[in-house]
């Protein structure tokens, strides 16, 4: 590293090009790392909230079709299911007029826990949340988009149930990546009855917990065989495929991400070529008179590789971390959105680290490799394969 | 101030009364010219000769317009340039120098045509006149032949040609060459110094000269020897003069030396 | 007075590699900008063409889409002989009540997707006048038979003409395709009501309807009415309202849009400062010449900006002609993009780059190219000439 001095000094020879190529390196790293937050919060999303213990159960036909709730009993009751519970799509919009924007589901208050045991949620809460017919769960990530408190009061209009629901919020399902609302389905009851209609005797949706990951296959077989030839068939799958297929739709938008980012890493190549470029053509006398001087040419090479590497990557760190303070603003103002989903929770997960890393050392130093190599009058090939 | 006469009218095209120039330079403080006057005849070709740092090229700058002196004035044509704006400099210079460089300073971009009607665009002359006087003054040089030519492609002396057609075009009064001979052959040197000559002979152009090579003794009319940022006189110039032509491989007794 | 233009695009040509790395940056960040900016409006038209202005779509109160709403018989036959309603040749009101379900069907790819199934009455063709059959028939009631659209044949299994459709609890016979102009119709299937009804099992016969209105003054008299009627909890708003609503949804994508633009575009101005930068620094001699010739300092800033602009303007040509061919590389290879609303339908989008995403990277690219060009313009046009000539 006794170079270190000499590629420093470099860098600072023109401080004005320094920072204007370190700039758009780092923008460029920056939005590599937003991009992959997009789809890499489908699959975080798939890994923190989903267990491969965990089936849905809903009917054959679509989600949208209902089935009776006293199907659930049945369920709760084979052998290997460790516990059941139904939810319901409210479709509850909170203060803008007729939009949804989290996910909101009357549900079983006593079966619930037992179905989620892996969910963060305190112990008294989930007391609150049985003994109050009003009370509801709040998902962290909806809790930190409004700013709710718990005790606080809310009220949702529902846009696919002709009653609005005031609930009081007693607890929080304490993990990021829970938008969910739940509340008593009980209370759907009461209201629907109070209007005169007969109260709720579908569920829109049946989870269940099997108590052995392995006999999974088997209870999913079982739950479809038993509602077979009846009013609602019902299709099983596990929660991480039901999930999967949820999200299926956005595959497209998320080609179109991938796409991006890939033109965006290209333009890292192209800045840091050029300008590596640049100042190799500026400072071929100089480089001629270090190869008289009795500099060789593998040193030559590595020397001015090496600039383009420690400024790739002193891009790259500083834009990695840009992009996890860029994210959290935006968690706050985005987060699930009808049309992102969970792409729009822009979460920097390790692997996206990882890649803006990677995407600028590497690219950037690739870049930098064909200049380097025409300065050091060497074949790229050969460059290559002395210095690795 | 004896002059190699010529028979040309001697009213002073350019007067310079006590000019001093001082610059910065890092940590020291360069004092390029102390105190320097001397008249210019129009119609005269002069050059401005001494060792490196004279101070030289600065007075040349002066003369032209391009900088501005810190004492003193500089009048040519019967305008101070000192009372002129940065923009009114820039455009006096236009009207009234032609310049020619050391390095040639044509502009790669541009064909010899086009790098000779460049000063052309600063005036209000329509596109064919514009044309047609640069295909003029490149004749008057010889090189009607590569009106197309980039410089690229063109040789030191035939660059430095478009570059004194270039200088004549707007047909000014003042014609200042810096170094004119530096980046050239024998050969070349002297068809430049010989064509510069032609332009105060044939044209009646004022040529004002920097230069380092001995050459230029058989064609200018005076010389100014500056050392130091003063302007030699009296037996300081003889002597500068005669070490010139000692170099140059002349004998060094009895000639004509500007003071 | 200034340079000629010839000046600084030959200089942009005389360093063809630095140019073209410096357009090249240029070039990428217009096709992101114009693919997302593309894909938005796609979105929108597709949306925005669905509505009829003379239309009026009638929901239960409080529903955001027909397909969350209950309409029961009686309100249906009471608003049907309401005053302002067209009629059609044969006195008949063009009223039009459906069904909305979203069952699951199973893309060619192997996937599952919500599709929006309109279960309609033949009037329905009528309200609907953008609607067009255009391969085999409409279906006949009664016969298990649909209706697919354009952009629904060929995505999903079985969904073309003669072949036969699964969805809901059978099998479903497809007699026909429709156009309806590039709108979200045309993502739907259409199904006769009775038969949907009895398939989705539901209470009500129908979800919402569609009415339209005899003239522009009957319009706001009937939504005030329907609005306001004691029996029923309706609400009755423009078709064109309705789908701009939903339409909302791809706004928070302009978000997304917007600050790639930003972080990109200052990205690749950095770069094309740098390339100007380095382009004065090795212009300084004939820089000076300039100068010293008298062209004035707003001619060579002009001149450089000018070479910016040139420059930006080469990586929008490369760009936009790159973008093209990409939307239609994306068009024969992924079909159409679908978008899942928070309607639990999927809308399939034709990705279509129009002239209106081309300008919003127009203003970008020119945006870079001044901002990019700025700095290093002003430093030329502010190098002294003496220092600029010094000799070396």
């Amino acid at each position: 590293m006794k170079y270190a001095g000499l590629v420093l000094a470099n860098l600072g020879r023109n401080k004005l090009r320094t920072v204007l190529t370190g700039g758009a390196i780092m923008l460029a790293v920056v939005l590599v790392c937003l991009l992959l937050t997009m789809p890499a919060g489908l699959d975080a999303l798939l890994d923190a909230l989903a267990s491969n213990t965990r089936i849905s159960v809903h009917n054959k036909a679509g989600i949208v079709y209902p089935m009776p709730h006293a199907f659930t009993r049945k369920v709760r009751q084979l052998d290997g299911v460790a516990a059941a519970v139904s939810t319901t799509w409210f479709g509850g919009a909170y203060e803008e007029a007729g939009r949804v924007t989290f996910p909101n589901f009357a549900v079983e208050v006593e079966h619930i826990r037992a179905v989620y045991p892996d969910y963060p949620i305190a112990p008294e809460q989930l007391a609150d949340f049985e003994r109050y017919r009003d009370a509801a769960l709040v998902g962290r990530q909806t809790m930190q988009k409004y700013r709710w408190r718990i005790g606080e009061r809310i009220t949702l209009r529902s846009t696919v149930w002709p009653v609005d629901l005031d609930f009081r919020i007693v607890g929080e399902i304490a993990d990021e990546h829970a938008p969910y609302l739940w509340f008593n389905r009980e209370y759907l009851d009461q209201a629907l009855r109070a209007t005169g209609r007969p109260g709720l005797g579908i569920t829109g949706m049946i989870w269940a917990r099997a108590s052995d990951p392995n006999r999974v296959n088997a209870i999913m077989r079982e739950i479809d065989d038993m509602s077979r030839n009846s009013e609602a068939e019902t299709a099983c799958e596990t929660e991480k495929s039901f999930f999967s297929n949820f999200f299926g739709s956005l595959q497209g938008l998320v080609t179109i991400i991938l796409i991006v980012t890939g033109l965006v890493t290209l333009c890292i190549v192209f800045i840091a070529a050029n300008t590596a470029s640049m100042a190799v053509r500026e400072r071929s006398g100089e480089l001629a008179v270090l190869k008289a001087i009795g500099f060789g040419r593998r040193v030559i090479f590595g020397m001015l590789l090496a600039e383009t590497a420690v400024l790739s990557v002193v891009a790259g760190v500083t834009g990695v971390l840009v992009a996890v303070g860029l994210t959290r603003a935006l968690r706050v103002f985005a987060g699930w959105s009808p049309a992102l989903g969970p792409l729009g929770n822009f979460l920097v997960t390790p692997t996206v680290i990882v890649d803006g890393l990677f995407v600028s050392l590497v690219v950037g130093m690739l870049a930098g490799v064909v200049p380097s190599a025409g300065a050091a009058r060497k074949s790229v090939v050969q460059a290559l394969h002395e210095v690795f | 101030m004896s002059s190699v006469s010529i028979g040309v009218p001697s009213t002073p095209l350019i007067a310079i009364r006590g000019v001093s120039r001082r610059y910065v330079r890092g940590p020291d403080d360069i004092h390029a010219l102390e105190r320097v006057s001397l008249s210019i005849p129009a119609g005269h070709f002069v050059a401005f000769m001494g060792p490196s740092g004279s101070g030289k090229s600065t007075l040349l700058n002066l003369v032209s317009g391009i900088d501005r002196p810190d004492e003193g004035h500089v009048v040519v044509a019967g305008q101070v340039l000192n009372e002129l704006s940065e923009d009114e400099l820039a455009r006096w210079r236009a009207r009234h120098v032609g310049l020619i460089f050391q390095f040639f300073n044509l502009i790669p971009v541009l064909s010899a045509r086009d790098n000779v009607a460049l000063p052309l665009l600063l005036t209000h002359l329509d596109k064919r006149e514009r044309v047609r006087r640069a295909e003029t003054a490149l004749r008057v040089v010889g090189l009607d032949h590569r009106l197309e030519h980039y410089p690229r492609t063109l040789s030191g002396g035939e660059q430095q040609r478009v570059a004194i057609a270039r200088a004549i075009v707007t047909d000014p009064d003042l014609i200042v060459a810096d170094e004119p001979t530096g980046d050239l052959d024998a050969r070349n040197a002297e068809a430049i110094l010989a064509l510069l000559r032609q332009l105060r002979h044939d044209f009646g152009k004022t040529v004002v000269m920097v230069t380092h090579d001995p050459r230029a003794l058989r064609f200018v009319d005076d010389v100014f020897h500056l050392d130091k940022g003063v302007l030699l006189e009296g037996d300081d110039a003889e002597r500068a003069h005669a070490a010139i032509m000692l170099a140059a491989g002349h004998p060094p007794a009895g000639t004509g030396t500007g003071r | 007075m200034p340079l000629p233009l010839s000046y600084s695009l030959r200089n942009v040509r005389a360093r063809p590699t630095r140019s073209a790395m410096t357009a090249g940056v240029i070039a990428l960040v217009v096709i992101a900008c114009t693919l997302f900016l593309g894909l938005i409006s796609s979105l929108k038209r597709t949306l925005v063409t669905s509505g009829d202005p003379r239309n009026l779509v009638v929901m239960r109160k409080g529903s955001d889409n027909d397909g969350a709403s209950q309409i029961s018989l009686a309100a249906y036959q009471a608003i049907r002989y309401f005053d302002g309603i067209a009629r059609d040749e044969h006195d008949r009101p063009l009223v039009s009540p459906e069904l909305v379900v979203q069952p699951f069907f199973r893309t060619r790819a192997g996937g599952r997707e919500n599709v929006l199934v309109r279960g309609v009455e033949p009037v329905a063709l009528q309200v609907h006048d953008t609607v067009r059959i255009v391969a085999g028939r409409m279906f006949a009631p009664s016969a298990h038979e649909v209706v697919v659209g354009r952009g629904v044949a060929g995505r999903y299994a079985g969904a073309e003409l003669g072949n036969t459709v699964e969805f809901g609890r059978g099998q479903w016979r497809v007699v026909g395709v429709f156009d309806a102009g590039g709108s979200s119709f045309e993502s739907e299937v259409w199904v006769d009501a009775r038969e949907l009804g009895n398939d989705a099992k539901r209470v009500y016969p129908y979800s919402g309807i569609r009415l339209r209105t005899a003239s522009a003054a009957d319009r706001q008299r009937l939504e005030d009415r329907i609005d306001n009627d004691p029996k029923y909890a309706l609400d009755a708003q423009p078709e064109t309202e309705y789908y701009a609503r939903q339409s909302e949804s791809a706004n928070s994508l302009y978000v997304l849009v917007v600050g790639i633009a930003i972080l990109a575009g200052v990205g690749a101005g950095f770069g094309a400062s740098n390339t100007m930068y380095a382009a004065v620094q090795a212009r300084t001699a004939e820089i000076g010449t300039l100068r010293a010739l008298g062209f004035s300092r707003g001619a060579i800033l002009a001149a450089f900006q000018i070479e910016a602009l040139a420059l930006a303007g080469l990586g929008f040509g490369l760009g936009a002609a790159a973008s093209y061919g990409l939307s239609a590389l994306l068009a024969a290879a992924v079909g159409g993009i679908a978008f899942g609303a928070s309607t639990f339908t999927t809308n399939v989008v034709a990705l279509r780059v129009g002239a209106a995403d081309l300008i919003g990277a127009l203003v970008l690219a020119v945006v870079i190219g001044v901002c990019g060009g700025v700095g290093p313009a002003w430093r030329a046009a502010h190098l002294r000439p003496i220092e600029a000539l010094r000799k070396a």
